[in-house]
């Protein structure tokens, strides 16, 4: 698989097959899966986003979920690598808007918060500062 | 003989049935009045004398077009869909209006029996004694009673939706208290399919209006169990996992002591006594500042 394509044209966006990644502000990154995105090859999708992030002084990276109406063990299983692998170079990753559908299907079978923030959107979690709109792991 | 006759008997037709077919129905609306009158006036009071009339009228005039159209036997012709709409829409009114569907079935079947009576009279024919007429219109009734019926379970299909519509609405009174609050009071009794409603409604909601917090009130609630404590848990993470906050108040010492007993982990659940220490818990996440006006 080809890994990193960064754009000639605007060095803060970077294309990976199936994910877009651009810079919103300094320290944050927005990730945008597509349709093409294939995570059974999640290895390389992996090294290939750390790769790009740990030279950039990222501290946080927002998923955008909007596309994704159900959420199976299989997708969950990415995000919580992907977010364990981001953490690994202390950047915190950050759901943003997950979809109803989602959040009921992925309700039904995680027991275990998971290791990535949720947040309804970019601004939500700005607003609720770094702990974030909701840190899964904080405790109530 | 007619032409049209003459073809019909050709096709195997009776001749009381080509006669049918080719009759010049004159003015019988006045006796296809009787069994409206009899069925939907007086007593019952689903219609007044007017409708009455002016709907025999519109029957004749379709029935009119049916027996002198090309196909009069063919259930798709537009004649015929003609009759099943107004036997549809006749339906649809009397149910509106208080009435069952056994009157309009009655209705109908006694509507045959007229109608074969007017038309003898009529035309002097005694299509009361022809086998073929006979089946004929027991036919064409027999379509017209299945029209009745399947507008009557349309209507209790679409009565059963709007209270199903209804009993949602009321089992998850959900209100926006404040910009991005939202709050849930439960009441009653928490089933596994309501929690299941609320936790839909809930989810939409929260994605519809953006809310940061969401309060759930269980003051209402005065049992719970294992598995309804599970999908109380699993609202909980759903609303976490959209970004939002969950704070559950009003939790009973019943609910307390079967929540321990169940060894359900409330540890990533925020709880509040009350109500109103769960909008503040709300305010507080959203850096929200209430407080009194000062004194002048």
């Amino acid at each position: 698989m080809s890994a990193v394509k960064p754009s000639n044209k605007n060095p803060q966006t970077m294309k990976i097959p199936g994910l877009h990644l651009t810079q919103i502000g300094s320290g944050d990154f927005l990730l945008e899966p597509s349709r093409g995105l294939n995570i059974h090859d999640r290895g390389t999708l992996i090294r290939s986003l750390v790769a790009r992030l740990q030279h950039t002084k990222t501290t946080r990276l927002y998923y955008d979920l909007s596309e994704q109406v159900i959420i199976d063990p299989v997708y969950y299983a990415w995000l919580n690598e992907l977010a364990r692998a981001l953490l690994t170079i202390n950047i915190k990753m950050i759901c943003i808007h997950m979809q109803p559908t989602a959040a009921f299907a992925l309700a039904q079978f995680t027991q275990e918060p998971p290791t990535f923030g949720t947040a309804l959107n970019i601004s939500g979690w700005r607003k609720a500062g770094d702990r974030g709109q909701h840190d899964q792991r904080r405790p109530g | 003989m007619t032409q049209k006759n003459k073809t019909m008997e050709k096709n195997g037709l009776s001749e009381k049935l080509a006669a049918l077919f080719s009759l010049k129905i004159g003015n019988i609306s006045a006796t296809l009045e009787e069994p409206g009158r009899k069925f939907f006036c007086g007593d019952s009071r689903l219609m007044d004398e007017d409708d009455v009339a002016d709907f025999s009228a519109e029957f004749l005039n379709l029935i009119t077009v049916l027996l002198g159209s090309k196909e009069p036997f063919n259930r798709e012709s537009p004649e015929f869909h003609a009759l099943e709409m107004f036997f549809a829409s006749l339906s649809r009114k009397i149910l509106l209006r208080g009435g069952n569907v056994e009157n309009v079935v009655r209705y109908t079947q006694l509507l045959q029996h007229t109608l074969i009576g007017a038309l003898e009279t009529d035309s002097g024919i005694a299509f009361s004694q022809s086998r073929s007429v006979l089946l004929y219109f027991t036919g064409v009734f027999n379509e017209l009673i299945m029209a009745v019926f399947r507008a009557y379970l349309e209507e209790k299909e679409q009565a059963l939706h709007v209270q199903e519509e209804a009993l949602r609405e009321t089992a998850t009174p959900i209100t926006e208290i404040w910009d991005g609050v939202l709050t849930l009071p439960i009441i009653g009794t928490l089933d596994s399919s309501r929690t299941m409603l609320v936790m839909e409604a809930l989810l939409n909601r929260i994605a519809k209006d953006h809310a940061r917090a969401v309060v759930m009130d269980l003051t209402g609630v005065k049992n719970i169990d294992s598995q309804v404590s599970h999908h109380l848990i699993q609202i909980v993470h759903a609303i976490q996992l959209m970004g939002s906050n969950a704070i559950i108040t009003g939790i009973q010492p019943e609910i307390a002591r079967a929540l321990v007993s169940l060894n359900i982990d409330l540890a990533n659940i925020t709880t509040r006594a009350s109500l109103s220490d769960g909008l503040k818990e709300a305010f507080r996440l959203m850096d929200i500042h209430v407080s009194r006006k000062a004194e002048q």
